[in-house]
């Protein structure tokens, strides 16, 4: 990851509606992107992500605020930056009556090198197993997202802004765009993409961002958060669950939110599991179920005053 | 690179202009063709019986005997009756210049390239504007077919100008969609605002030459309907301060769509 910031974000706020229907979509983000890295922008729906992604595009208009990409104003430089970016939107709309050649064909032509981007496409169509022959009503949602990414990637951009980019992708194809992002940073190029899949984030980003409710709660190092080791833990006993057991495991350092439901006991555990394996060997377990944090969930916890205590 | 938004849209609407100018040559064919079942001079009285209103409505004024020929009998036939047909072909085709992508979410993509707002929203008009000239190619096609089907005497010069004439009207009509569109944002409320904008067009135009010679008649001025009147076009050829009226007011009218569009969000 270089020094130098990509993307520099500086009191971006965006509202929409006028009076009392005014909505506040962004509130006065700040935030930078460095040249070769692979930025996670993370956070649940409505909370700002596709907002930031549009404006950075100059698809929408700061109410106030401003952005940069490679040191260039996004409005008054948007055509230049255009030209060295590729985009995937969230929600992906192609021209339906039009094969995913002759879609490849116009944005070629419209980026002014057809030639040498079409070969390109070819072999990231290759790569993706992507029919490009068929028009764009006949494809499937994870076809299209493949022509979507194929449209983003052709050009060899040196940034990449893709929302939500799996979604809809086989398990086969997600892993062939995993080694596409990982080839990008070898590049030193650099991505912005938005997502909720942690597995992904944690398999290709190198720093992630949380956003909810048009703030940015949080940036920090996948690894240092993926690092904040808890998990939910489910109990399923054969019969009822042992007397006392709850408060006993609320009495634990490593335990919290117990909660019992018939033959069933579940707690967030942090740390090793043998106390936890000691403390339930008085009952039958019938099942025992261990369950990863989501990403938020641990953003969250290490940003919610328990950070002390999970670490 | 400039052109290719250009040819994408021609390439993607040649069919449409192919299918509606086809249709409206078969009917333009079809009106030349009955011409010599009327006797033109049994045409007059009859247009001479009806009242002022009735004869504003199919766009005639009160100078019959210009309608009291074979070309007065196309041009009520067709050119008169049909002039909202003419408005739908320019209002799909402005709906198309940034509304329907907007909606669709595909503008979204187009905007994500490096090509400016305003080259979108002109290279589509341009190629939108091409297709409404294929258009009034293929009526002018249907007429000349219907004087060769029909054995119909018809000097297809003089309906020639009533023609082309449609070609400012349509651009008009499109330029008009494009601001409202722009406007608006919400696609179906701009195709209802377009289609009143028509729809009151044509009663203004009914109403001032239904009152032709009195105050009333002023109405009509401010009707663009007004200035496409088949019967003046046949008896004075190009009105070309009519022209430039429609060059001129469409061009302002992109120009503030383009204004507009350059300062607001996209697809919101």
């Amino acid at each position: 990851m270089g020094t130098e910031s990509v993307i520099e974000i500086s009191g971006l706020s965006k509202s929409y509606g006028s009076g009392s229907k005014q909505t506040l979509a962004l509130n006065r983000l700040d935030l930078s992107v460095m040249r070769g890295e692979i930025f996670g922008y993370l956070g649940p729906n409505g909370a700002g992500k596709t907002t930031t992604i549009r404006l950075l595009l100059d698809l929408i208009r700061p109410s106030a605020g401003s952005a940069s990409i490679f040191g260039m104003d996004i409005r008054a430089d948007s055509v230049e930056i255009h030209r060295r970016i590729g985009f995937l939107p969230g929600e992906l709309s192609l021209w339906e009556g039009r094969t995913g050649d002759q879609i490849i064909h116009y944005v070629a032509s419209v980026r002014g090198d057809a030639r040498g981007i079409a070969k390109h496409a070819d072999e990231l169509a290759e790569r993706l197993d992507l029919d490009k022959t068929k028009r764009v009503r006949d494809l499937s949602s994870g076809n299209k997202r493949k022509l979507g990414l194929v449209v983003a990637m052709m050009h060899s951009p040196e940034l990449l802004i893709l929302d939500e980019p799996t979604g809809g992708l086989d398990p086969l194809v997600q892993q062939t765009f995993h080694d596409m992002m990982d080839e990008y940073r070898a590049k030193g190029k650099t991505v912005f993409l938005s997502s909720h899949v942690l597995s992904e984030v944690q398999a290709i980003c190198d720093r992630v961002g949380i956003l909810r409710d048009g703030e940015l709660k949080a940036v920090e190092s996948v690894e240092k958060i993926t690092n904040v080791e808890f998990h939910w833990v489910d109990v399923t006993f054969r019969d009822a669950v042992p007397a006392g057991l709850q408060g006993q495991l609320e009495n634990m350092a490593t335990i919290t939110d117990v909660s019992t439901n018939g033959t069933r006991i579940r707690m967030r555990m942090i740390g090793d599991f043998d106390p936890l394996l000691r403390a339930i060997s008085g009952g039958y377990v019938e099942m025992l179920h261990v369950e990863e944090p989501s990403l938020e969930e641990i953003f969250l916890a290490f940003y919610s005053g328990d950070k002390e205590k999970i670490q | 690179m400039i052109g290719s938004v250009f040819l994408e849209t021609l390439k993607t609407t040649w069919k449409q202009m192919v299918y509606w100018g086809v249709g409206l040559a078969a009917m333009a064919l079809l009106v030349v063709i009955m011409v010599p079942l009327f006797n033109m001079q049994d045409m007059r009285k009859l247009l001479e019986s009806f009242p002022p209103v009735i004869l504003a409505m199919i766009g005639v004024g009160q100078e019959l005997e210009i309608f009291a020929t074979n070309e007065g009998f196309v041009a009520i036939g067709f050119f008169g009756k049909s002039a909202l047909i003419f408005a739908v072909y320019p209002v799909v085709m402005g709906m198309r210049v940034t509304a329907n992508e907007e909606d669709s979410g595909t503008m979204d993509v187009l905007l994500s390239l490096p090509v400016e707002r305003a080259r979108v929203v002109i290279e589509k008009f341009l190629a939108y504007g091409v297709s409404c000239v294929g258009v009034v190619l293929l009526i002018y096609l249907g007429l000349h077919l219907g004087v060769f089907l029909g054995g119909v005497e018809l000097d297809v010069l003089r309906l020639a100008e009533v023609t082309f004439y449609l070609i400012p009207l349509m651009v008009f009509i499109m330029a008009a969609t494009v601001l409202i569109a722009v406007l608006v944002r919400r696609r179906t409320v701009a195709l209802g605002i377009v289609t009143a904008f028509v729809i009151v067009s044509y009663m203004l135009q009914t109403i001032g030459l239904a009152a032709e010679g009195t105050v009333a008649e002023s109405i009509g001025v401010v009707s663009f309907l007004t200035y496409y009147n088949a019967g003046d076009i046949l008896s004075q050829g190009f009105i070309w301060p009519h022209i430039a009226g429609f060059v001129i007011v469409s061009a302002a009218l992109v120009a503030a769509s383009l204004y507009r569009y350059e300062r607001r969000d996209i697809g919101i």
